[in-house]
């Protein structure tokens, strides 16, 4: 079985992207994803939303929430590690920055959607904006995971103008990837090609950390829940 | 020139590219005298002149790192920063050539001058074609069909992961706005041509 795992994962960015988590916790979410074929490199180029239609969130308006419920995430983690004042020196600027940015993403996508913008969840973080180390870690988790995220969405946006936001957000998590990597001393940008990652995969990750202490549901959306 | 080019990309940061009719011209050869499919109904005949174009940035980088490995003396983080990017790059050029088969257009001569022989200036030149590189693909997503923005959108984020790298490098802020600037392909294909790296298109 593990075998298996690491042949699907053969670059190691899902397992490293898993790394904060407990290695139990890991291993089942990767069990589980290979058993529902979730993962493995054949659903990058032949478009990954159609891999598994059923638990992708449908239409725009689902697709923006999931984003939005996404960039909540980020943006409470940073605001809140800035606000604790764990980090120091190039950390502490790339949480600033990078913070302002994930602010000004959930402001765009909530003017975007209007009324139909899902309220933000509740978070709990549990330890992970209490220190420097923590932090990389769990930055660099949800930053590639997040450029995951908006790539396995983008093919499945109609909207042109929502699908150029949704790119040029895409491309930013991109750059904020890299930064957080290098900071944490891997290597910035770590195979040719990036993967896309479903909605049940990006759901079952952000579960698994627990960080989600409210739930948040919209119809038509994927459940993240607490 | 880079200082020329860099501003020309982020004046136009807030816009949103499209191609529009005008030809798409690269390397000073007219690649695509068809007017381009409209933003949201991309075609086959739009996804090769697109997939083209993206072609001949990754040819236009792939050169670069490879002729600054060789002359540049590049030493430290930057050498790694070439060797690895430089490796994606071959690596775009081959899934690419293989997608577009043999409507793939044949690269253009290069002509990197002193970047590629001298440290600073390479990382200047890389800079600039990285940031160009990730507006130029982001300019033409709306205009490929859904399967071919699935591959492309794999290898865009990448290029921005170069983008952000390369500006570490040379004291810039990696991520330098919330949304990431598009753009369309005249002004790509100008702000390539003031380089002047590419022969017979300036």
């Amino acid at each position: 079985m593990s075998d298996n795992l690491e042949r699907l994962d053969r670059d190691g960015a899902l397992a490293e992207s898993l790394g904060p988590l407990a290695p139990s916790t890991r291993r089942t979410v990767l069990r589980t994803l290979a058993a529902a074929g979730l993962i493995g490199s054949a659903a990058a180029l032949a478009g990954a939303g159609a891999a598994d239609a059923a638990t992708e969130p449908h239409g725009d308006v689902a697709i923006l929430n999931y984003a939005l419920t996404l960039e909540y995430l980020q943006s409470a983690f940073y605001t809140e590690v800035e606000r604790i004042g764990a980090l120091t020196g190039e950390t502490a600027r790339m949480a600033r920055i990078v913070g302002a940015h994930e602010r000004a993403h959930v402001r765009m996508l909530q003017g975007v959607l209007g009324s139909k913008a899902v309220a933000g969840p509740t978070f709990d973080f549990h330890g992970a904006t209490d220190s420097e180390d923590a932090f990389v870690r769990t930055a660099v988790a949800f930053e590639d995971l997040g450029v995951a995220a908006y790539k396995g969405q983008a093919p499945r946006i109609a909207s042109p103008a929502y699908l150029a936001a949704a790119l040029a957000i895409h491309a930013n998590e991109a750059r904020h990837a890299a930064w957080i990597r290098r900071i944490a001393g891997i290597v910035p940008a770590q195979s040719a090609f990036d993967q896309p990652a479903t909605a049940a995969h990006v759901v079952q990750v952000v579960n698994s950390t627990h960080f989600i202490a409210g739930r948040t549901q919209a119809a038509g959306m994927p459940g993240f829940t607490g | 020139m880079a200082e020329e080019l860099t501003g020309a990309v982020e004046h136009a940061a807030s816009r949103r590219a499209v191609l529009t009719a005008a030809t798409l011209v690269a390397g000073g050869i007219i690649v695509g005298g068809v007017g381009a499919p409209a933003v949201g109904s991309g075609s086959r005949l739009g996804d090769a002149e697109i997939l083209n174009f993206a072609l001949e940035m990754e040819e236009l980088q792939a050169a670069l790192y490879e002729q600054a490995l060789q002359h540049a003396g590049l030493t430290g983080e930057l050498a790694q920063y070439a060797r690895v990017v430089g490796a994606h790059e071959r690596a775009h050029i081959a899934f690419l050539r293989q997608t577009l088969g043999s409507r793939a257009k044949p690269a253009p001569a290069f002509d990197f001058g002193d970047a590629v022989t001298d440290p600073d200036r390479f990382a200047a030149a890389a800079r600039v074609l990285e940031d160009l590189g990730v507006a130029a693909l982001d300019g033409q997503a709306a205009n490929l069909t859904r399967p071919s923005l699935a591959a492309v959108a794999t290898i865009v984020s990448v290029e921005a992961r170069h983008a952000a790298w390369i500006r570490d490098l040379v004291g810039e802020l990696p991520a330098p706005t919330p949304s990431n600037p598009a753009e369309g392909a005249a002004r790509v294909l100008a702000a390539i041509r003031r380089t002047g790296f590419v022969k017979g298109a300036s």
